[in-house]
């Protein structure tokens, strides 16, 4: 028995036994949160412990490998689960939380099991065992018309792209025999140039970008964003959406020599990335901007973020598809997996203090924050923090990664990418700079306190000390994520 | 003490800190605290100021250098390299000098969210320490970035009516100049045989013929960029007298007195010493660009009815002269100008530091800085008035204040560059002009029945004056400065086709 294993088993037991505390007559009863907080915990253990020690004997019949990549979303994805169980404990009240708490963990289990996927059908089957708890986590709120509607719309969306991801999981299965992502790619890759190859890579481009929140594919986000309860949508911007990310690593960029369309120099991958990377950026940007609403804005700004993390993507394809340039496929690709896990950290804590902002001033427009400063300190000094990090800011984390993800391109015909990048950050601190002025400079509406709970304070002190400390230690991040780059396409 | 320059960062760094906690507590004590680790900053820069006089580094090379790997990651090695020369030593003792000013001023003059505001004075004090002191461009990038976060606070929290404007007008341009010149560093990077960050092994690598000249332009624009929003030069000036008009009268003082010089100091130590064939074959842009600056900054001064616009548009005249004087050196190879440089930077830190400080009494006073409406101050406060009329002398350029030396050693070394700039001259005239019009109309006019003010008290005016002696100081002495940037003068004057 390895430490995967039983990682898979104890996410799998609280995805059982939490709902059942429904049948008991406490339902307000906080047990459930305390259980999924420990199984995390210690799940988070367990994979850190199998990322570090890697266990060889797994096999899994193939469905699934655990590598260093793998190990760095399921770590990504199960830190930010917990801090969002941690913050619900003193956010989610109502008859219902048991069920909430069984939900969470479901989709922590598919994530997990995401992470570690090496065929296509275990992705999938994942995919959806992350995916269907959310719809209904998204409508949790069931008196809220918003919080409906954000089920409804995100369950249609899901659908629709599960379903684009599953033909083209077919046709890959029909051009080369196998479901095996490696294998398959390899099969093709030896095959002359077939248009059905290039409309698997479409659709899988299609299909991960609704959970990576890239352009054209984004315009759900928004609307779900701002009608979900706040802690599950901190999990769709910080931890589903990275699993679309692993996703996408581990599918898309193997497909990185085949061609999309037709056999034209103009559409390699990294071409095609490279566009959708400076169409993603720039809209969320823009959109940002104009945005009254706190959720709306930061909804936006996750859509840049997702850009910004492309731009890795195109270096690691260009260098596959060249076959050159490896030093710098190897720094994009850590600045994608640092800004992965970056954005999970600073959109994670800046959507939970947000949320906190709903809940005691029961307002979500820009207006709320006003003075936030004066009225909750830690609150505004967080988000403050999470920010600054966002806007790449040195020396917080955020700039390392963006640091990582320009210096990549710069040198070669993606150049024009880098100047995008760069020019995007220094116009995002424009909101994120309109929102601090607001903390702090603005007068607040009523100069009383807010309360601030303890669950918050444990989350924003363990968030801003990873933004700072990562800042000052690049180097935790960068020492492990070249093993992670070698997993993607092996040999 | 190999750890001399780390400690001048890093003290107030630590002390930010500290101070927020201990003045939230206790207001005087936050303020001596503050003071004290202020002071330490000041005679430690001292020191090493000192130390590179008696032992001047050799052409290219530093003093008191410190180096530790921060990060190392494929062919990304990032080092935190420290290290003292004739360029950065007398902007690290004016930065610490005028730390010190500001304190005393503040101590009047910023009346709400005291223990933020200090701390954030050591943190902006301990950020632009990093800024001269560091040889490595990404370090210096940081530390670039890192002061505009107080400097963005100080203006929005502390500033007069348009502060949130000034605010975020004066974050996005900074920032957005800074990040264009972080990419132009790291396509220079990216295309030198064997990347380095270190300006150092830039240096000798240049030295050595090892960089494609084809490399450097696109970094020099880059670099232009950044720097010219800093300093600023026309047309990039547009966030300051914005940011200046709003801002308290002591962060004022740090605006001119320090922050612009990291435009002036960036100018020379790295798009002059680290792009020299491109500087050198589009030097006369920017001795163009320098001299419609210092025009521009004299004429809008003279149009100016606000005392402290006037003032910061002074500011933007005076850095003109800094843009001239260094590429003045580049395209004619007479270390003058660089020196003319240096040393119209600390004047000009100085004289100004103390006029921006005598404005933000004024206006306590007064309740205007409008210089048509204000009248008789010699009259109504004796000191100031004293304090004022040495200062403006100071900034016209009127001997004995150093300014003048200053001034005239950029003139003339651009005059060795392109005769033509000897109309140059007239911009110490205009200056003159405005300043002796403000004389006349504000000191010297007769006062406002039943004006009374109060004068600024005397152990500030003694402060004050203590920023204006080593002026007359130093038109004597003027070695005192010089002689520690004559060795870089002469590296840069070397580049020149080298």
């Amino acid at each position: 028995m390895n430490l995967l294993s039983v990682t898979i088993i104890i996410l799998t037991a609280s995805s059982l036994g939490t709902p059942l505390f429904q049948l008991l007559d406490d339902k307000k009863s906080k047990t459930p949160a305390y259980i999924l907080i420990a199984v995390l915990s210690m799940s988070l253990v367990l994979v850190g412990a199998n990322t570090i020690w890697p266990s060889t004997n797994a096999s899994y019949g193939g469905l699934l490998g655990s590598d260093a990549i793998g190990g760095f979303f399921a770590l990504a994805t199960l830190g930010v689960t917990l801090m969002i169980v941690v913050a619900s404990s003193s956010y989610i009240r109502g008859a219902n939380s048991p069920i909430y708490y069984g939900l969470l963990s479901f989709t922590a289990l598919g994530m997990l099991l995401l992470s570690y996927s090496q065929d296509l059908l275990m992705l999938f089957v994942s995919w959806e065992l992350m995916s269907l708890p959310t719809y209904a986590l998204a409508g949790y709120d069931k008196k809220r018309v918003q919080s409906n509607e954000a089920s409804v719309k995100y369950a249609i969306i899901g659908a629709m792209s599960s379903a684009i991801i599953l033909y083209a999981i077919s046709l890959t299965y029909g051009l080369t025999g196998t479901t095996q992502i490696i294998p398959a790619v390899k099969a093709l890759a030896s095959q002359p140039f077939n248009p059905l190859a290039s409309v698997a890579v479409i659709l899988f481009i299609a299909g991960f970008g609704f959970k990576m929140a890239i352009v054209p594919f984004h315009m759900w986000i928004p609307d779900v964003y701002e009608g979900a309860p706040t802690t599950v949508s901190t999990l769709f911007a910080a931890a589903t959406k990275n699993a679309g990310f692993v996703a996408a690593i581990r599918v898309i960029l193997a497909f990185a020599t085949v061609y999309v369309l037709t056999q034209n120099p103009l559409f390699t991958l990294a071409n095609v990335i490279a566009v959708l990377a400076v169409l993603t950026m720039t809209l969320g940007n823009v959109a940002a901007l104009t945005q009254k609403s706190m959720m709306r804005l930061l909804a936006y700004s996750s859509i840049a973020q997702a850009g910004y993390i492309l731009v890795g993507f195109v270096a690691y394809a260009y260098s596959r598809q060249t076959n050159s340039l490896f030093a710098e496929a190897t720094i994009g690709m850590t600045g994608s997996l640092f800004h992965i896990l970056n954005n999970a950290i600073m959109k994670g804590v800046a959507f939970l203090a947000a949320a906190l902002v709903l809940l005691e001033l029961k307002r979500g427009d820009l207006q709320a924050y006003n003075g936030l400063g004066k009225r909750m300190p830690i609150t505004a000094f967080t988000m403050t923090i999470a920010f600054l990090a966002l806007a790449g800011v040195p020396p917080l984390s955020g700039f390392w990664s963006k640091l990582l993800l320009f210096l990549s391109v710069v040198n070669g015909p993606f150049a024009w990418l880098a100047v995008a990048g760069i020019l995007n950050s220094a116009f995002s601190l424009g909101y994120y700079a309109w929102i601090i002025k607001r903390f702090y400079i603005d007068e607040p509406e009523s100069a009383e306190k807010v309360n601030e709970p303890l669950a918050f304070i444990i989350v924003f002190a363990v968030a801003v000390g990873l933004i700072i400390g990562l800042g000052l230690f690049p180097q935790i991040v960068t020492n492990f994520a070249p093993s992670a780059v070698k997993n993607i396409f092996p040999g | 003490m190999s750890f001399l320059l780390s400690l001048l960062i890093f003290i107030p760094l630590v002390g930010t800190p500290l101070v927020y906690l201990v003045g939230r507590q206790n207001r005087h004590a936050g303020i001596y605290l503050t003071l004290g680790l202020s002071v330490i900053t000041f005679l430690l820069a001292l020191y090493s100021y000192w130390f590179v006089y008696v032992h001047p580094p050799a052409l290219g090379q530093y003093a008191l250098t410190e180096k530790y790997t921060w990060f190392n990651f494929q062919f990304i090695g990032l080092d935190y390299l420290v290290g003292l020369d004739g360029l950065s030593a007398p902007l690290v003792v004016l930065s610490s000098l005028l730390s010190i000013l500001v304190i005393i001023g503040s101590r009047r003059l910023i009346d709400h969210h005291e223990a933020e505001y200090y701390a954030l004075l050591l943190f902006f004090e301990g950020s632009i320490m990093g800024v001269f002191l560091s040889l490595n461009l990404i370090v210096f990038y940081i530390f670039w970035e890192l002061v505009l976060i107080p400097m963005f606070f100080f203006i929005g929290v502390w500033g007069g009516p348009r502060r949130k404007y000034a605010a975020l007008k004066f974050i996005l341009f900074t920032f957005t100049g800074s990040t264009i010149m972080l990419l132009g560093f790291l396509y220079f990077y990216l295309g030198m045989p064997s990347p380095s960050f270190d300006m150092p092994t830039i240096q000798a690598m240049i030295q050595n013929h090892q960089i494609p000249v084809a490399l450097e332009y696109l970094p020099l624009l880059a670099s232009f960029i950044g720097f010219g929003v800093k300093l600023p030069v026309v047309p990039f000036h547009t966030w300051l007298p914005d940011a200046h008009v709003e801002a308290p009268a002591p962060i004022s003082v740090l605006l001119a007195g320090v922050l612009l010089k990291m435009g002036g100091y960036g100018f020379l130590r790295i798009s002059i010493c680290l792009f020299p064939q491109a500087s050198y074959q589009y030097a006369w842009v920017f001795l163009l660009i320098g001299a419609v600056t210092m025009f521009y900054g004299a004429i809008v001064a003279l149009l100016a009815t606000d005392l402290k616009r006037m003032i910061a548009m002074t500011s933007i005249n005076h850095m003109g002269f800094v843009l001239l004087g260094a590429y003045a050196t580049v395209a004619s190879g007479s270390p003058l100008g660089v020196e003319g440089a240096i040393f119209q930077m600390f004047t000009h830190g100085l004289a100004i530091g103390a006029l921006f400080m005598l404005s933000g009494y004024v206006h306590e006073q007064a309740g205007t800085r409008e210089i048509p409406l204000l009248k008789g101050l010699k009259v109504t406060m004796p000191r100031t008035a004293v304090l004022l009329v040495l200062g403006s002398a100071a900034a016209m350029g009127l001997p004995p204040f150093a300014n003048f030396l200053a001034e005239f050693m950029v003139i003339a070394a651009g005059i060795s560059a392109y005769s033509i700039l000897g109309v140059t001259i007239l911009v110490p005239v205009i200056t003159s002009g405005y300043f002796l019009w403000f004389i006349k109309r504000s000191i010297l006019s007769s006062p406002e029945e039943g004006a009374t003010r109060r004068d600024i008290p005397k152990p500030d005016a003694l402060a004050i004056a203590s920023y204006l002696v080593p002026l007359v100081i130093l038109i004597v002495f003027s070695y005192l400065i010089i002689a520690p940037s004559v060795p870089l003068a002469q590296f840069i004057a070397g580049l020149r086709g080298g």
